[in-house]
């Protein structure tokens, strides 16, 4: 696949000196980078690096002690999940949050919560105000459906899905909600190679098509290095590279990491 | 003053009696995670088994010691073989489940072993005697008017729960086989991984704790007479519980003190304000406010979620 | 066989999302509404209504308020007899102190007034969960227990502890015989069954099941925990709250404090496991186990008994209640935990294929 060039101004999401710990451990020290409007910014590292620690910071999950994000414009220092949510921030997890109990449709709908505002006396009567907004929305998740092609599933439970499916559905239900900021936490995780294709063609569509800004933790380096604008290195919870991919990939410090001779 | 103290140690003593019953759930809690609704009815079972064997062989005319020590045995004998039942009917199916469908197993237990229980050994009040006195004692008349009021059998009480939680506490620190039931409590994964029998665990976890019912049950069975409402000693435990937290042996003491005093003082000094009868629920409110700012309890363990 | 849908095809979200999208379901649902609207009331005979069909009803609706805060919420609820007896008391003190109100308005009225004591009650499950959650509704089991009984305002000074409901009419007709009661009802449960059935399958009972499933995922999509638990314990109590004032009106006439207590609390939990937990469907069916069980238990158990030479007493019966009742829990528990709802739909697929295998 050709290297992406593209010209990107805008900041969307800025992280300034981010240091978090727990307890004793130090998960992350003085992190500071930025994320561009419309570009995909990967996030790099080996395991325990703190990149999923990071991603939890960016939506609110864990409250770093010190340092501040600032997104859209707006510096916090702290920042509560659903407040993210509300922002357009979404996010996928590695281990599949899914709501077991429901089927692929109902889980992606949920992504529409923030949307549907009948409040519960018409939810009970179900004519007329909440009916159209029920219709509404399962239109634009059908068409969520239709993207990520996962038709034959929409009935079926997540519990009963195959891994793959499960973090499509999910991909789905972070889409639902029309982000401006998509996280995604290592989203080809235990996937063949044909279901890896499929899942950079989604991550690309929606960048292309919805101008979505996408930030993804991922270890395949073949699709970091193909689909990225930009990475983020991270070792032992510390930036260790920041840059273009090609620029990063002969930074000396990062090879180290990786080939993980002592430092 | 001596009033306050009166009724301060009056209600110290009774949240003895208490812990004694919130150890059963502490044991269970520590070793499976199960929380083991089913310890008030298993203290009734015990109690009922006991007084009624008792009975019978005071009918042959055994002798007081014989008699005692046969009956104890024979409630020990019925606590194995529910302790049996519960791992091999319950627990082994239900082992992968959440920690709620476990709680509700152990309501439908409670209900199982109440009906059980009582159809098996009788349903009526039955007072039991294994010797403890239970006169009235008056403490300290030097420093006080007229001394202070206690029930000698609640210092024996006392005493029992004292002689108990120590053993406990060594068991679990000392023997192997509390090393493993830390183990198990702990990571099942893990524990089985490194060889230590599940089944048999739980086996052991729920005798250990249908024996400290026991012994809870006859001090309870002396003092207020065996009979239904020993079950509903369970819920009691809960607030208890709370305050110490669900896996601390020294947290269930003092959560019963806390608990029993609080109670007592309350019905005492603010219970007449409010039309008398807040016993009943003093417990359980003090648990949840305490709740709100300590969800852990004073001694239990911090969880962190992640995601 | 019968029970195939092909050709039946959905040619709208409208028709997909409907509460019975397969004809057989609604013409099954139809016929049952008919029976139980227009037939029951000219067989039933005032036994089978005051010991069969008037519990049934009431507990059905009893079932499903629990159901929406345990089965689709996820949030672990002791208190619930206690709310019965909110919804009871509030429908008597509206009744007795606002005697212009017509006593069904009262028994609507009462459902706000639990629902009200319902959010106060659910606010500490913005912080606790699980079995410690559970505890605080005992805190409110049994500080209704109390204020029930000590705090006189409540039961208007009665000098003997218990209270009569006001005599049922309507537009001046009389509705105090049992197929009165029984119609009136049923009602209220269907219309208020639909009301529920509705909310659950839109985005609050999606939120409800969201934060049932995973509660961290669901703040994280944007669900604010504190609307989605406090609507559930508001729903779960006007629905508990106006059953317990039908419960009190309708079925018992008079009552006391004790009427509402744990045991309540436990039987109406065990209806909401044994028919299902998360299903409107299990809720009456589970009401419907429950109730029938012991009458059943009633009828066959001395015979039995007595075939082997066993007298067996109405305290043996009602200990052998207890056992079954603790068995079957543990039975569904571990056999099929969605209950009673769940092996109805197993049912329904086997009859798909029937009289075919596969």
């Amino acid at each position: 696949m050709a290297d992406r060039v593209r010209s990107l101004t805008d900041v969307l999401l800025s992280v300034e000196s981010i240091s978090l710990s727990f307890g004793g451990v130090k998960a992350l020290t003085d992190i500071s980078f930025d994320i561009k409007k419309g570009e995909i910014r990967a996030i790099i590292g080996p395991n325990g690096a703190g990149k999923s620690s990071l991603l939890n910071c960016i939506n609110g999950f864990y409250h770093p002690q010190e340092g501040a994000i600032t997104y859209k414009g707006q510096r916090r220092s702290r920042m509560r999940p659903h407040e993210a949510a509300e922002q357009g921030i979404a996010r996928t997890f590695q281990n599949i949050a899914l709501f077991r109990g429901m089927s692929t449709l109902d889980n992606i709908m949920t992504g529409r919560n923030l949307a549907m505002r009948t409040g519960l006396f018409w939810q009970a009567l179900r004519l007329g105000p909440a009916e159209r907004e029920e219709i509404d929305h399962r239109k634009a998740v059908e068409r969520i459906i239709d993207f990520l092609e996962i038709q034959h599933i929409r009935k079926v439970p997540v519990g009963q899905l195959p891994y793959g499916l499960q973090k499509r559905v999910e991909l789905g239900r972070a889409l639902a909600a029309e982000p401006e900021l998509l996280l995604l936490d290592e989203p080809m995780a235990g996937m063949n190679l044909e279901e890896k294709e499929d899942m950079c063609r989604f991550v690309l569509d929606v960048n292309d098509e919805f101008g979505t800004t996408i930030c993804l933790i991922e270890h395949d380096m073949g699709v970091v290095m193909d689909i990225s604008d930009r990475l983020v290195v991270l070792d032992y919870g510390k930036k260790i590279g920041d840059g273009p991919p090609e620029a990063v990939k002969h930074d000396k410090a990062v090879i180290d990491a990786y080939l993980g001779v002592s430092h | 003053m001596g009033f306050f103290l009166e009724v301060l140690i009056g209600g110290l003593l009774a949240g003895v009696l208490y812990s004694l019953v919130a150890l059963g759930f502490v044991l269970i809690f520590k070793a499976s995670g199960v929380f083991n609704f089913a310890q008030g009815a298993m203290v009734l079972t015990a109690a009922l088994a006991l007084v009624r064997a008792l009975d019978v062989f005071e009918q042959w005319h055994w002798p007081f010691a014989v008699a005692l020590l046969s009956a104890f045995v024979f409630a020990a004998v019925i606590m194995a073989i529910i302790a049996w039942a519960a791992e091999r009917l319950v627990l082994r199916k239900l082992v992968n489940q959440e920690g709620i469908i476990l709680f509700m197993a152990t309501i439908g237990v409670t209900f199982f072993l109440e009906g059980l229980s009582q159809s098996l050994f009788g349903a009526d009040v039955y007072p039991l005697n294994v010797g403890l006195p239970k006169d009235p004692v008056f403490l300290l008349e030097s420093l006080f008017d007229g001394g202070i009021l206690v029930n000698e059998l609640d210092i024996w009480a006392a005493v029992i729960a004292g002689l108990l939680v120590a053993g406990l506490a060594l068991f679990f620190q000392r023997t192997r086989i509390g090393r493993a039931l830390r183990a198990v409590a702990d990571d099942h994964a893990a524990a089985q991984s490194v060889g230590i029998p599940l089944n048999q665990i739980w086996f052991i976890v729920w005798l250990v704790a249908g024996l400290v019912a026991l012994v809870a049950g006859t001090v309870w069975g002396s003092k207020l007479g065996v009979q239904f409402s020993l079950s509903l000693l369970a819920l009691k435990a809960l607030p208890v519980l709370i305050l110490g937290g669900f896996t601390s042996v020294p947290g269930a003491i003092i959560g019963g003190l806390i608990i029993g005093a609080g109670e007592k003082l309350a019905e005492v000094f603010l219970g007449p304000s409010m039309g008398g009868g807040i016993e009943i629920w003093f417990a359980y409110v003090l648990a949840l406010l305490f709740l709100l700012v300590r969800p852990q309890g004073l001694f239990g363990e911090r969880i962190i979620e992640r995601v | 066989m019968i029970y195939r849908e092909a050709g039946q095809y959905k040619a709208s979200y409208q028709a997909d999302q409907a509460i019975f999208p397969i004809a057989q379901d609604r013409l099954a649902m139809l016929a049952l509404l008919v029976i139980a609207f227009l037939v029951v009331p000219f067989v039933a005979s005032e036994y089978v209504y005051r010991a069969v069909l008037i519990p049934t009803v009431i507990l059905s609706l009893a079932a499903i308020g629990l159901n929406v805060l345990m089965g689709y919420c996820g949030q672990v609820s002791l208190g619930s007899g206690a709310f019965m007896g909110i919804g009871a008391y509030a429908a008597y003190n509206l009744a007795i102190r606002l005697p212009f109100l017509n006593p069904f308005v009262c028994i609507l009225l009462s459902g706000f007034v639990a629902a009200a004591v319902g959010i106060v009650f659910g606010i500490p499950s913005l912080r606790i969960k699980g079995f410690y959650l559970a505890c605080a509704t005992l805190a409110a089991q049994f500080f209704g227990d109390w204020a029930f009984l000590r705090v006189r305002w409540i039961t208007n000074d009665t000098p003997s502890g218990s209270v009569n409901a006001p005599p049922l009419q309507l537009f001046g007709w009389d509705l105090s015989s049992p197929t009165a009661n029984y119609l009136v009802a049923l009602c209220f449960t269907v219309v208020l069954a639909l009301g529920v059935k509705n909310i659950v399958r839109g985005h609050i009972g999606r939120q409800w099941m969201a934060i049932r499933d995973m509660d961290i995922a669901a703040e994280i999509i944007g669900v604010r925990p504190m609307y989605a638990k406090l609507s559930a314990f508001a729903v779960s109590s006007f629905l508990i709250g106006v059953a317990g004032a039908m419960w009190a009106f309708l079925y018992l006439g008079s009552w006391e404090p004790a009427a509402f207590d744990i045991g309540r609390s436990f039987t109406l939990m065990f209806m909401v496991i044994i028919g299902g937990l998360g299903s409107i469907l299990g809720s009456a069916l589970g009401a419907i186990f429950i109730v029938l069980l012991p009458i059943f238990l009633n009828q066959a158990l001395p015979p039995l008994g007595a075939a082997v030479g066993w007298q067996i007493s109405t305290a043996t019966v009602s200990h052998f209640e207890s056992m079954i009742f603790g068995a079957l829990i543990v039975f569904f528990l571990v056999v099929e935990p969605r209950g009673l709802a769940r092996l109805w739909s197993i049912g329904k697929e086997k009859l798909r294929l029937w009289p075919f295998p596969h």
